[in-house]
């Protein structure tokens, strides 16, 4: 890979892509844009929630005063019958009623929030509207705590008795990241689209720390994304439709180079609208860094994508799915922000952190970045491997052209164990993702649960390889090569597997899950420890060696194997876990 | 300047090419001709080193031409003329000049002079506004941008009508007197005859005629009389009052002769023919 | 069409997933919270003692309330002062750093204090002669409201963002692989040409829309008028399909067509903000059973404006194509 070969490329790409958006589509924006301008003075009054919920009230009650403020809330004239019927959420004659439905307690609970603002105008007068003035501390039970005011701060250290919270790690100094206070930054018009919010300092102002605005704002740094990826799947597309791109193949440059050129400019594209989200919504650095390997991951599915979409159509459904996916991983941990160590598979809560005036940990940074980064190199390698004359202009359905994306990376037998290696990181993510999405769950279901989504990814990454190189007959079909494939795949899992550990700076160990889904034991004995080492390697080969067999047969014979595989897999995981525990 | 050697190339469990060895020295027209579906796409994707083989060994200026640094000597130009439409025929060029580290003030005179040779004017045109001839020619020139010494065309007259046909093979041959050396399958044989000075013919994936016209030629049929008699004599056809007959050689002639002057008649005409490369190949695809 | 279900399925399982979340995870209501309470507490602990839901110990220091919380006998702290006397109060809450019950336990935390700023608020209002309204009873899930006005509008519109993507998308296609003539020199007519490219990117969205309300439904959130909803959401399509086929026609190529579809349609979105009702506050009334009549009169203007879109687009798409 030569660099000033990419950059000229990557200079080439975006003088063509600028000359792509020509004036005329230049000038309807430009329209667009003036007209959205002309329309915003009106715009800024309408609320997403206007008069969302309806309220009975007669015009002479004090009450009607306080709904007529609120924008939510609507007033009608007061009718038991109407009231009955559903029509009304809220009805005040004597008292205050309300449906009893999710809605009639929802519009109730915005009528509190109405009559308490209207109090606070009504005494704003005499200077009392806020007579109680609260400061909200976190602290770390059990660990050292920081306070700002060493004197008056909560006394230290664990006081015995505990156990109940922190693990069995007591004394350990988790990580003191400063006093964060439980006020959200002001953040102005979005909480009229998240409707909350009151003023600082007052009950009203407490907000609990699901970071409900950090993480709406940490969204935004994801929309740039979508437009990015779409100029970039039509540039990668573009290459494939009429064989445009043979002939940049048949330049003096490599096609890892041409790759690299063409992705080079959307990286940095979507580097700067990410910097430019960060300044808009008062983040920082940290989140710039922090969103880079998702950019990454973002342009990697897609290039993938690209390689095998078929036609526009398909490659539309590429980019919305990797949109959606990579989205779903990275925002649905991050609800966990403040709340629980799962956090940190996602590279959001790094984000959401930020936005809250917070650092996170530099060990986020790793743990959730690695992952992400190390996919994405192996998925642009992926499809670098059939961006090539033979296989990027054909028309295959998407299933075969990734069979065919593995099978250029199978070169000799042993060449399943690198593939096994490259597929970890992908282990690894999926890995993730289903303990974010299990963690909830009751111990007793989720432990289980991740101990078998385990196995089946394992033994897939292991053995599609093997079943790739079936498939196209790269392979010849005979059980002891069946063997030999299914033994250096397992292998080659397994050292890869035990290096990704290695290189594993912070553990989910805190985390039970953590612990089941990563096979973390920090503290066995040294004979388990030397047990667990010998035990997955005896298990990675023979289970790869009976998918392999299977898949030396044939696809639904590979199925067969896969699933006796998944289940031998699936009886070692519980007993070592019952082991271990 | 060009070996090929043992070269087979499977897609897929498919067998595109079989085992094809020749050379093409410098200066010479080298002509890949058959039927569609035989390999000839797929040998000149392996010289141009696009396609990598699965067996043998291909060598372009002494370099291997799936390794970038060999295609430098390399200009290539596909069946079709897939350009990127957005960009003018100009800038296209330019950004090629560019990926052969042509400096610009460089490869601006050399695409002017080629496209004034080419009597291609409209250079600021998007390529997506031309037509499938101006296309052609820009492609064309794309693939001197580098100034090669081996060029190699995928059918250069595939699609075009006569006269840019014929332009683009004359211009082909100009190349090669200035010293190129060039290979290029065509199924328009005329075309391989006007220009090439070497040709393989392959079938089914195999190079199953090789050598100069001449050789083949000799190989192959050679020439062919036609007698034309006043009586019927065996084989003959009835034509216009008299009869033909077609024989290969004179002792045919003498024979024709013999049994006209029997029946009492006479040979009132003898014409010689050499065969087409395209009744070449007639005869070799029934032979195979 | 395997890729779209599964896709489909992909978005309404994360919708769905932050529905449950949102509505389950984190609803107040759910769970006992106990409070270790220091200082000036006498109201603090009436208004506890009022809720079934919460508890109180009395601690003479605060030292000692905050012992008692980190032995993890209480789950927060709260220490009440009136530095000026019987003026203002000053509390300061101690609560779990990194705790699933953290959340629950500081919204407690704040419906508590929110509460006692009330009886705060009529003690001031009593002294100084000002009538204050009674402050209404009743807690219910702050997400209820965004559910209805912010997540079912998305998952609303969605759908029709991406079907007029992809009726651009099979327009400009036919021009970028040249295959647009062999469909004009077919029998049919342009119409009919226009409508087979746009027919199934017109029907999908508001099926698509249909879907994710009956998984919605699933998830407990129950929609006040589906046929309301599916009405405005055929209306809007048959509007960005028509654009979208008509932009991909003029600019017959997929990057621009794009670039100038999303533009268009974001701004026809926000124009929607221009009428008296928003098109995502039409269709948070809708779900939510709070349509008036301004409503559904909202409703039939998109639908008359899908009809009168998607004919001209028609129209102009058989001239472009003759």
């Amino acid at each position: 890979m030569r660099p000033r070969k990419v950059l000229r490329i990557a200079r080439w790409e975006v003088s063509r892509s600028a000359g792509g958006l020509d004036r005329r589509s230049l000038a309807y924006a430009l329209v667009a844009l003036l007209l959205v301008a002309g329309v915003a003075p009106f715009a800024v009054d309408g609320g997403l929630y206007d008069s969302l919920y309806v309220v009975g009230v007669d015009e002479e009650s004090g009450y009607h005063d306080a709904v007529e403020r609120s924008e939510t809330l609507r007033a009608v004239e007061p009718s038991e019958e109407a009231f009955s019927s559903g029509r009304l959420d809220v009805l005040v004659t004597d008292g205050v009623r309300a449906a009893d439905t999710g809605k009639g307690r929802a519009a109730v609970s915005e009528l509190r929030d109405a009559v308490r603002a209207y109090n606070a105008d009504l005494l704003d007068g005499y200077d009392t509207a806020y007579p109680v003035s609260v400061d909200l501390r976190y602290v770390d039970r059990g660990t050292a705590v920081s306070a700002d005011d060493a004197s008056e701060s909560v006394s230290g250290g664990s006081s015995g008795g505990d156990g109940t919270e922190g693990g069995t790690d007591g004394g350990t100094d988790v990580e003191a990241s400063g006093e964060e206070d439980g006020f959200s930054f002001p953040s102005g018009g979005l909480d009229g689209v998240l409707g909350q919010g009151g003023r600082a300092g007052t009950p009203g102002g407490i907000t609990p720390p699901f970071p409900f605005s950090s993480l709406v704002l940490a969204f935004a740094f994801l929309v740039p994304l979508n437009f990015v990826i779409q100029a970039y799947s039509t540039s990668i597309m573009n290459e494939r439709i009429d064989r445009r791109g043979v002939l940049t193949l048949a330049s003096p440059v490599s096609r890892y180079e041409i790759v690299a050129g063409k992705t080079v400019p959307y990286f940095a594209i979507a580097l700067g609208t990410v910097a430019v989200v960060a300044v808009a919504v008062s983040g920082g650095v940290a989140s710039v860094v922090a969103v880079a390997p998702v950019a990454f991951v973002f342009l990697a599915l897609t290039f993938v994508g690209s390689m095998f979409a078929r036609s526009y159509k398909e490659l539309t459904f590429v980019t919305v799915f990797v949109s959606v996916s990579v989205t779903s991983y990275v925002f649905v941990p991050a609800v966990f922000t403040d709340v629980d160590p799962i956090a940190a598979i996602s590279p959001l809560s790094i984000v959401v952190r930020d936005l809250q005036g917070a650092t996170a940990p530099v060990s986020w940074y790793l743990f959730s970045g690695a992952p992400l980064v190390f996919s994405s190199a192996v998925l642009f390698s992926l499809g670098a491997g059939v961006y090539r004359e033979e296989d990027m202009f054909t028309q295959r359905p998407v299933r075969l052209k990734a069979l065919d994306a593995l099978v250029s990376w199978l070169h000799r037998r042993a060449s399943v164990a690198k593939v096994s290696v490259l597929l970890i990181p992908f282990v690894f993510v999926a890995q993730l993702l289903v303990v974010a999405v299990v963690f909830a769950l009751p111990v007793g279901i989720s432990v289980p649960l991740l101990l078998v989504v385990a196995a089946v990814v394992e033994e897939t990454a292991k053995s599609m390889a093997v079943y790739a190189g079936f498939v196209s007959s790269v392979f010849e079909r005979t059980t002891p090569n069946a063997v030999v494939l299914g033994a250096l795949s397992g292998v080659g899992f397994f050292v890869g597997e035990k290096a990704a550990h290695l290189a594993q700076v912070v553990g989910l160990d805190r985390l039970e899950v953590g612990r089941a889904a990563l096979g973390i034991a920090s503290d066995a004995s040294p004979l388990v420890l030397a047990v667990l080492l010998v035990a997955p390697l005896v298990l990675h080969t023979v289970t790869t060696c009976i998918a392999s067999v299977g898949a030396s047969y044939g696809k639904r014979e590979f199925g067969v194997g896969l699933s006796a595989a998944v289940a031998v897999h699936v009886a070692y995981n519980l007993a070592v876990v019952s082991l271990v525990a | 300047m060009i070996e090929v050697r043992d070269l087979r190339k499977e897609y897929a469990g498919h067998v595109a090419v079989s085992g094809s060895t020749f050379e093409v020295e410098p200066g010479e027209v080298f002509g890949v001709v058959g039927p569609n579906g035989a390999g000839k796409t797929t040998t000149l994707k392996t010289v141009a080193g696009l396609v990598e083989p699965t067996e043998g060994e291909v060598r372009v200026a002494g370099g291997d031409p799936t390794e970038a640094e060999t295609r430098r000597s390399l200009g290539y130009l596909p069946e079709e003329s897939p350009l990127y439409e957005e960009m003018t025929a100009l800038s296209y060029l330019r950004f090629f000049a560019d990926l052969y580290d042509v400096p610009r003030g460089v490869a601006d005179e050399r695409i002017h002079d080629t496209l004034d040779r080419l009597e291609l004017d409209r250079r600021e045109t998007r390529t997506g506004d031309m037509s499938k001839g101006m296309k052609r020619k820009v492609a064309v020139a794309r693939s001197l941008v580098n100034d090669p010494d081996v060029l190699v065309y995928d059918e250069p007259a595939s699609g075009l009508d006569p006269l840019t046909t014929n332009y683009v093979v004359e211009f082909v041959r100009e190349l090669a007197d200035e010293g190129k050396t060039v290979v290029f399958s065509a199924h328009n044989l005329y075309h391989v005859e006007r220009v090439c000075d070497r040709v393989v013919i392959m079938n089914e994936g195999d190079i199953v005629a090789r050598g100069t016209l001449e050789e083949i030629r000799d190989e192959h049929g050679g020439v062919e009389y036609t007698v034309e008699t006043t009586v019927e004599v065996e084989g003959a056809t009835e034509e216009g009052g008299g009869y033909r007959t077609t024989v290969e050689d004179m002792d045919g002639v003498e024979r024709v002769r013999e049994e006209a002057r029997e029946n009492g008649g006479e040979v009132v005409d003898i014409r010689t023919r050499e065969p087409s490369l395209e009744d070449i190949f007639l005869d070799v695809a029934e032979a195979t | 069409m395997v890729l779209a279900l599964a896709i489909q399925l992909f978005i309404a399982a994360f919708s769905s997933f932050l529905v449950v979340g949102l509505v389950s995870l984190y609803d107040p209501g759910s769970g006992s919270v106990e409070f270790a309470v220091a200082g000036d507490t006498d109201e603090i602990v009436d208004i506890v003692e009022d809720e079934d839901a919460w508890t109180a110990t009395r601690h003479a220091t605060r030292a000692e309330a905050v012992d008692f919380f980190e032995r993890g006998d209480a789950d927060a702290v709260l220490f009440v002062e009136r530095p000026g006397g019987g003026g203002d109060v000053e509390v300061t809450v101690i609560a779990p750093r990194s705790d699933l019950r953290t959340t629950l336990v500081v919204s407690s935390a704040r419906d508590l204090l929110e509460r006692y700023e009330d009886t705060e608020r009529e003690r001031r209002a009593a002294s100084l002669g000002v009538e204050t309204v009674e402050v209404p009873e009743g807690e219910a899930s702050p997400y209820h409201g965004f559910t209805y006005a912010v997540l079912v509008p998305l998952l609303m519109f969605l759908p029709v963002f991406i079907s007029g993507s992809i009726a651009a998308d099979s327009v400009t296609e036919e021009f970028e692989r040249g295959t647009l003539d062999l469909l004009r020199v077919s029998p049919l007519s342009d119409a009919a040409v226009f409508d087979g490219k746009t027919a199934t990117a017109v029907v999908i969205a508001p099926a698509q829309a249909a879907l994710w309300l009956a998984l919605l439904s699933l998830n407990g959130v129950v929609v006040a008028s589906p046929v309301g909803l599916i009405a405005l959401v055929a209306g809007v399509t048959a509007v960005a399909v028509g654009f979208g086929a008509s932009v991909a026609l003029s600019f017959q190529e997929r990057k621009q067509a794009q670039f100038v579809y999303s533009v268009g349609v974001m701004a026809f979105f926000v124009m929607t903000f221009a009428l008296p009702e928003p098109s995502a506050n039409t269709v948070a009334k809708l779900a939510v059973g709070s349509a008036t009549w301004a409503t559904y009169g909202h409703v039939a203007v998109y639908v008359v404006l899908g009809a009168v879109g998607y004919a001209v687009a028609r129209k102009v798409a058989g001239r472009k194509l003759s």
